[in-house]
């Protein structure tokens, strides 16, 4: 191994006495990493001259890696991979590049994005439409949709339809299978308050804030609503009180134990390749019941205002989002789902799924894509989250009335976010 | 008689580097702990808010929460580990010679386990409907054994409140008693063998030897892996973040304080609120560190 | 002595049954992560997981290696590590003694002070500890991962505590009579008394180094200055991470610690044996 390092060592020394090349840095993490390596050889093709160093870090690493370059705007790579969930934060710092302006001028690129995908990575809050900056681009987006499993719909004599003409159909629904099967209806009632919350938020909005940045926690019906679904699904015995990715929820999808899932479409891919690849065939993809349209995470591209090869990291970026071939070569590769809309279309979208039994799936989640609307980020939605579950975990296991935990939620935010 | 200038020059190697490395993240940590900062937003998005930290992190119900049960976890963890620590390293060094080396290092390899492999072998064991542990409790159903004493369904070990904590303090113990072993076995053996011969062959009972030897000569080693023990348990983060994936449970039942601490650096974004809540635990490790050593102290000084 | 003797009674078959269920009890998730080790992703993901060793390792480290340059991250850990234990073993001898063994004005503030640091938690030190390794302009050096916390008051703090109770004040001032100047009684009559609590405190300061993921997250921009655990990490994605090859990844980062251990432990029998101090 001292051999080893000894070459190595030498072999650094003697390539960095050669002539200089242009280094460009990208931070990214799994599987975004991976997608940017296949990318590069195409690339490079065009840019003989620069090598690219891709620095992964886990998930959660990478971003505090990013808060604490953004922190002390040093150490910074030259694009930045962001995920959904921080994307809101990043974002509204002001460490990133607005990629409106010149020489970048995105804003010309916007029709070629799915609308809402393009919208979130905007400055403005993220409304539609808007005419503000633009900090990041999106590369992959993660459309909702709701599995479940055909065959036990089947055994409890239903249809999709009955599961999602409306979410009390959803749930009479489970309550059959329930009782036909004894299957659950879904892994966890949190599942059901998530989506519901962000079902029908008003445009300008945020899930917890308005557009004034006051919490609608208390105010709003959309809690209500969701706070009862999740309760009556609890009383019901239709959750079977998993976590989602612990061993307990693999294994209750390879036994058949849960009936279905919302979640993005890229769950497809993970229940074929590891999760529960004996059910193939069993699953089917269905619009989310009620008619919502959401997105479960995606990623985005950003440059930091800091950065040294912009022009550079605008063009790779450019290669990763605008070129057909190779957001359709990520979906292929890694289920990244594209957000750029020419890619969504062509053969590889027309193909059956095997896995879920023949369907056609990646239309329907094209379709969801593209009616899905863009929802306003604020500071403080990840403590809301924080301080929402919360509430709702005393609603399902101590019988906490639903109005006092919705109020104590829309106090316990209010003081958080006066701050 | 030795030059006044001597035991300053052995010191010096600590505060060197202490005075390069150590002294400005306290003070910047001090200075943060006034401020409102927003760390996305760079150095220059710091804004003075006096005491307005400090005044939130002392209302804030879920601080309390989380020093309670921060308090908890540490006793729960802590006490077990030396009350069996210190007979365990005893016997390994009085009886077992022969296959001290194994167990010692049978004791040790928790710690030496990777948190990643410690997360899924525990979530595994104590998964509700699939794990060892809830199975063993089925099994148990079997023996006439009280009722009181077996579960009638199964427990959702780390999704209820009031067993998550259970659990963590024992993968705690779990993975640091051989630490601690190791620590009273290397103890134990400066403990010259006259005096264990000599009171045996007095007619001592083992009982006897074990406390009127064994335990004093200990002492200063015990003072020291206490306070270690103490300090780890009051500062607990990894343990119950990976056994309630990072969000403390529900209820918070599993949330440390210093759990509490990084999620509101991190995932909230307020360095300054962390910055507080660190400080306040200081202190409360601070003065636990301190009776400790009044319990276990005072060392006989250097003459 | 003879076979009678109270001392010399062999240990009960209840208490031999105890120890031998607290060690395997202790042994169980070790023992599963060398066989998860050798398994793929979904064998793992399973219930009942796998309880003998399957036919995976080589493709699991075939898709490590793929990732992240493996034997270049563990040579840095390593490398990080040894010359972590070295320093810290000497700076922390040499603080020990001098509260072990000496009076001096200030002595309890100074000692107040080491063990004042002892208290402070980690993580929020970061981004000042990245300011200070820019400023020095240690980014993506080693140095800057082994070098701040050479002395760390927990080293001396044990070291002080074992001087205590192990070194005897006559042997010290039998080699002053002797003419020996100080440092030369420290090298030569104090640090070879050491053994045992060298071998504790050099497993555990080598130990933590090799776990510590934080410090080189801050300070390394490329994977291939990453030590393990962080390699190791960086292979963990929310969704889709390769468990085999991670179980793998983490098995391989554990034989040296055991390696370690092996070799310290039998420094502390060498020390019992050696260490007849009196008499």
């Amino acid at each position: 191994m001292f051999r080893r390092i000894i070459l190595t060592l030498l072999l650094v020394f003697s390539l960095g006495a050669q002539a200089e090349k242009k280094v460009l840095t990208v931070a990214a993490y799994p599987a975004v990493d991976a997608i940017v390596k296949a990318a590069l050889p195409a690339w490079q093709q065009k840019h003989p001259d620069v090598d690219v160093k891709v620095v992964a870090r886990e998930y959660a690493d990478h971003h505090t890696a990013m808060t604490t370059a953004l922190a002390t705007s040093s150490n910074l790579p030259d694009v930045m991979a962001v995920e959904y969930g921080y994307l809101g934060r990043f974002a509204m710092s002001g460490g990133l590049e607005d990629l409106a302006k010149p020489p970048y001028l995105a804003h010309q690129y916007r029709d070629q994005f799915v609308a809402f995908a393009f919208a979130q990575g905007g400055t403005s809050a993220g409304t539609a439409g808007g005419t503000g900056g633009q900090s990041a681009i999106p590369t992959d987006i993660g459309p909702g949709t709701l599995f479940y499993r055909k065959d036990i719909l089947d055994k409890a004599g239903l249809q999709e339809s009955d599961l999602t003409s409306s979410w009390d159909a959803y749930i009479a629904s489970g309550k059959k299978i329930k009782s036909t099967t004894g299957a659950y209806l879904l892994a966890h009632a949190r599942d059901l308050k998530d989506i519901l919350i962000r079902a029908n938020v008003p445009a300008g909005e945020g899930v917890y804030f308005d557009a004034q940045g006051k919490c609608v926690v208390a105010t709003s019906p959309r809690f209500k609503i969701a706070f009862e679904q999740a309760k009556a699904v609890r009383g019901a015995g239709l959750d079977a009180k998993i976590g989602a990715w612990s061993n307990e929820w693999g294994e209750a999808f390879k036994r058949g134990n849960v009936a279905s899932q919302m979640m993005g479409a890229w769950l497809g891919g993970h229940l074929s390749n590891w999760l529960a690849p004996q059910t193939k065939g069993l699953w089917r993809s269905a619009p989310l019941p009620g008619g919502i349209n959401a997105a479960w995470g995606g990623t985005f591209f950003a440059i930091p205002a800091r950065a040294v090869n912009k022009e550079l990291a605008w063009d790779l970026i450019r290669h990763l989002t605008l070129n057909k071939e190779q957001q359709l070569a990520a979906f292929r590769q890694h289920d990244a789902f594209p957000a750029l809309k020419a890619a969504q279309s062509g053969p590889f979208f027309e193909q059956p799924i095997e896995f879920l039994g023949g369907q056609k799936a990646r239309l329907l989640w094209r379709d969801t894509s593209l009616a899905i609307r863009p929802t306003a980020v604020f500071k403080h939605d990840p403590i809301a989250e924080e301080i929402v579950n919360a509430e709702l975990d005393l609603v399902l296991t101590r019988d906490k009335p639903i109005a006092d935990a919705l109020k104590d939620a829309g106090a316990m935010i209010d003081r958080r976010a006066r701050r | 008689m030795p030059k006044a200038s001597v035991p300053y020059l052995f010191l010096s190697p600590f505060f060197l580097l202490f005075g390069i490395f150590g002294i400005f993240p306290i003070v910047f940590s001090f200075v943060l702990m006034f401020q409102q900062w927003d760390p996305v937003q760079g150095m220059g998005a710091m804004q003075f808010v006096g005491l307005e930290n400090i005044r939130f992190t002392l209302e804030d119900p879920w601080v309390w929460k989380s020093l309670r049960n921060t308090f908890w976890l540490a006793i729960a963890s802590g006490l077990p580990q030396h009350l069996v620590a210190v007979p365990l390293a005893y016997l390994i060094n009085e009886k077992l010679q022969g296959s001290r080396n194994a167990l010692m290092g049978a004791y040790f390899l928790p710690y030496i386990t990777s948190t990643v492999a410690i997360a899924m072998m525990f979530t595994t064991l104590f998964s509700t409907d699939y794990g060892l542990v809830n199975a063993l409790l089925e099994a148990l159903e079997q023996w006439p054994l009280p009722s009181w004493l077996i579960p009638q369904e199964r427990i959702d070990w780390l999704g209820t409140p009031e067993t998550v904590k259970p659990v963590i303090a024992l993968v705690v113990f779990w993975r640091y008693l051989g630490f601690n072993l190791i620590l009273y076995v290397a103890a134990l053996q400066s403990i010259p063998r006259e005096l264990y011969e000599a009171a045996r062959m007095d007619g001592a009972r083992e009982w006897r030897i074990f406390w009127s030897i064994t335990l004093p000569h200990l002492r200063p080693m015990m003072m020291f892996s206490m306070t270690l023990s103490v300090i780890g348990g009051l500062q607990l983060f990894e343990e119950p973040f990976i056994l309630t994936g990072g969000k403390g449970g529900v209820e918070q039942a599993g949330m440390t304080t210093a759990m509490y601490m990084y999620r509101t650096a991190f995932e909230f974004n307020d360095f300054g609120l962390a910055s507080a809540m660190s400080w306040l635990l200081f202190l409360m490790i601070a003065v636990a560190t301190w009776l400790t050593n009044r319990a276990f102290g005072p060392q006989q000084e250097s003459i | 002595m003879t076979g009678t003797d109270i001392g010399q009674r062999p240990i009960g078959p209840i208490g031999i049954v105890a120890l031998t269920m607290g060690a395997v009890m202790m042994l169980a998730p070790f023992y599963f992560m060398f066989v998860f080790a050798t398994h793929t992703r979904s064998e793992i993901f399973s219930m009942p997981p796998p309880l003998w060793f399957g036919e995976a390792f080589l493709q699991n480290l075939d898709i490590l290696r793929a990732k992240i340059p493996l034997w270049r991250n563990l040579g840095w850990s390593v490398y990080v590590g040894l010359m972590s234990t070295a320093l810290t073993l000497l700076f922390c001898a040499m603080g020990g003694y001098a509260f072990a063994v000496y009076e001096f004005r200030f002595k309890r503030q100074l000692f107040g002070i080491v063990m004042a640091t002892m208290l402070i938690p980690s993580f929020l030190g970061m981004i000042p500890s990245f300011l200070i390794m820019d400023f020095l302009g240690w980014i993506d050096q080693p140095r800057a991962l082994y070098i701040p916390g050479a002395a760390p008051a927990m080293g001396i703090f044990l070291m002080r505590q074992y001087i205590l109770s192990a070194i005897p004040r006559e042997l010290i001032e039998a080699a002053r009579m002797d003419g020996c100047n100080e440092f030369r009684i420290f090298r030569s009559v104090v640090l070879p008394l050491l053994g045992p609590v060298f071998g504790t405190l050099g497993l555990i300061t080598f130990i933590s180094s090799w776990n510590n993921f934080i410090g080189p997250l801050v300070v390394m921009r490329s994977v291939e200055m990453y030590t393990f655990p962080l390699a190791l990490r960086s292979v963990q994605s929310p969704v889709d991470t390769e468990w085999g090859a991670l179980m793998a990844g983490s098995a391989i980062a554990v034989l040296p610690l055991l390696v370690l251990f092996v070799f310290s432990s039998r420094r502390l029998i060498a020390g019992l044996t050696a260490g007849a101090v009196r008499g």
